[in-house]
């Protein structure tokens, strides 16, 4: 008994980490919900602080800039003819707001709980919503449209021990994917992405010796058709005590 | 016999992991998806975008020219802790066990670091602040989680970034956040410095494990007169206050406000593109480093007729993709 007692507590210890099962509760009750089992509190306020690619984010660079993004020959020629008034005359200025590019731009996030299983992100720039869907995210797939936000599916990733260390605190990540995704831009400059595209990350929370907290997200996009390869990056937000900065601004296909 | 192995495979499984929860150990090479211009070919004089700097930290860094770090006091002056942030080449992650194996320290190995980076992970305290700044620093670690938290202390006086003299001075700490997610490794550094930073300089960067990857590089600095004009001169080549010709380079080739050019901490933030409105306009066309990746991967995909400069890192003579030049080779000279 000792034995597998002791062999279970090591497999959970020595692994990268495993996914919390939120269908795999105590025997006969309820499974529990994403709230909660969370290992950290994602919700509140959060700012981008935009101190890399500042000339690539902050502002919309010139037409034909797409450095650092691994494009494919299509994915190029697509950027160069990227045309701002016709994106807005064809209703489509939220196409740089699209989950991959959104994450990306100058925001502020607002992180809630809708409810146990979903957790709701709201952006002030270009007055986004996208849910994280702990359950039901093929439910969604299955029954909805492309939105420039698409369908998310979350879990949490407990870290080693379970997310609990030796009397420690409960840890963890998010580990989310998001698919079903309107075609749009990973840049402002109408750098593309395509409606095949998968949008993967992973939250981190870090907690500072003074208190300031920041949320990592580890982020690839993948795209048959536009991008040669996965295109990868870190981006860091930092915890707001308010909404005091929260500034709600519609869509711009050009600023 | 059985159950005396199976009890010692047991206490193993228990007692292994304080000491290391996730395995970091390996080779990882940079993912140069963000700052590729600085990363790659190397920063515009004069770029502190991104940046939170003091009066004082501004004023130093456009005192720089691209020949000081000739000078032999300052040919080290590029290389630090962390700096791998702004570097290109890989880094390589090793752990030093005791006798009962248990992670004493993470060592990490890796282009222009200075010095092998070790993080100790065996509780031993900061030293004094009087203490020596060692071309490494001092660093301690602990698993929060699946993360490994560094404090690193006790440096010299560096540059911050690459090629462009902003300064940090010994004073600079760092808070540093190592997470690995299965082959993909996020470092976050989180750097203060009294003099120099107006508030925390946080990055956030991905590698990826690969033992073929590009790791090594100078980890060590070595000195020696590169210019002889410069020999027992004297002389430290340096931009008199005001005078720097690049101070205005981003101003005029991008279009960017004073405060997003040279690094003032309001330019960071989402708000501050309220100034930018009506202030900025894009550039008309991308004339330097626009073409990504596609030469730097050697994958084919020339879009026809686009002419640009990769600036990568093998070739760096401008590529003209044409159809016959489908492939992105760069033309034969």
């Amino acid at each position: 008994m000792l034995v597998l007692v002791a062999l279970a507590g090591s497999v959970s210890v020595f692994g990268q980490g495993r996914a919390a099962a939120p269908a795999g509760g105590r025997a006969g009750g309820p499974p529990p919900s994403a709230r909660a089992t969370a290992p950290f509190d994602p919700t509140g306020y959060w700012v981008a602080i935009i101190s890399e690619d500042w000339r690539w984010r902050m502002v919309t660079p010139a037409k034909g800039d797409v450095v650092s993004i691994p494009l494919s020959a299509e994915g190029l020629r697509v950027a160069e003819a990227w045309d701002p008034a016709k994106d807005e005359a064809a209703g489509e200025q939220c196409k740089a707001y699209g989950a991959p590019g959104l994450m990306r731009g100058p925001i502020r996030l607002h992180i809630t709980w809708q409810d146990d299983n979903t957790l709701k992100i709201e952006s002030d720039y270009g007055t986004q919503t996208r849910l994280l869907r702990f359950a039901g995210a093929a439910e969604a797939t299955r029954t909805g449209a492309r939105t420039w936000q698409g369908v998310t599916a979350a879990q949490w990733t407990m870290a080693s021990g379970g997310g609990r260390g030796r009397g420690g605190a409960r840890r963890g990540s998010i580990k989310s994917v998001t698919t079903q995704m309107r075609p749009g831009y990973l840049r402002k400059n109408g750098v593309p992405y395509s409606d095949r595209a998968v949008f993967t990350e992973y939250w981190d929370l870090h907690t500072e010796a003074n208190g300031d907290q920041y949320l990592v997200d580890t982020n690839l996009v993948e795209d048959p058709v536009y991008l040669q390869t996965p295109w990868i990056t870190a981006l860091h937000f930092k915890k707001e005590p308010d909404a005091s900065k929260w500034d709600p601004t519609p869509c711009d296909a050009r600023f | 016999m059985k159950r005396i192995l199976f009890l010692a495979c047991a206490v193993l499984a228990f007692t292994r992991p304080a000491s290391a929860q996730i395995e970091l150990s390996g080779s990882y090479v940079p993912l140069l998806y963000e700052d590729y211009i600085e990363r790659g070919p190397g920063s515009d004089l004069g770029d502190f975008t991104g940046m939170p700097m003091t009066d004082e930290g501004r004023a130093k860094a456009l005192l720089y020219t691209s020949n000081l770090p000739s000078t032999i006091e300052r040919q080290c002056l590029a290389q630090a802790p962390w700096v791998g942030m702004y570097r290109p080449l890989g880094i390589r992650i090793w752990s030093e066990v005791d006798k009962d194996d248990k992670v004493v320290a993470w060592k990490i190995e890796g282009d222009y670091l200075r010095d092998t980076l070790t993080i100790w992970m065996d509780g031993r305290s900061e030293p004094s602040p009087n203490a020596l700044s060692t071309a490494a620093g001092f660093s301690t670690g602990k698993w929060e989680g699946d993360t490994l938290t560094v404090r690193t202390t006790h440096v010299k006086t560096t540059w911050i970034r690459r090629g462009n003299g902003i300064p940090a001075s010994d004073q600079t700490t760092y808070w540093v956040h190592i997470t690995r997610h299965d082959d993909l490794l996020t470092v976050v550094t989180i750097q203060d410095d009294p003099f120099y930073l107006s508030e925390p300089h946080v990055v956030s960067r991905v590698w990826r494990f690969d033992p073929r990857g590009n790791q090594g590089g100078r980890a060590i600095c070595n000195t020696a007169n590169e210019i002889p004009r410069l020999e027992d001169t004297g002389i430290v080549p340096h931009y008199l206050p005001g005078q720097n010709p690049e101070a205005d380079f981003m101003m005029r080739t991008y279009n960017l406000p004073k405060e997003a050019a040279l690094g003032y901490a309001e330019s960071l933030y989402p708000e501050f593109r309220r100034k930018l409105k009506g202030l900025y306009t894009p550039p008309a066309a991308c004339g330097r480093y626009c073409c990504g990746w596609i030469e730097r991967q050697g994958l084919p995909g020339a879009a026809p007729g686009l002419a640009c400069n990769d600036g990568g890192l093998g070739e760096l003579h401008p590529v003209v993709r044409s159809k016959q030049d489908g492939e992105g080779k760069a033309p034969k000279k």
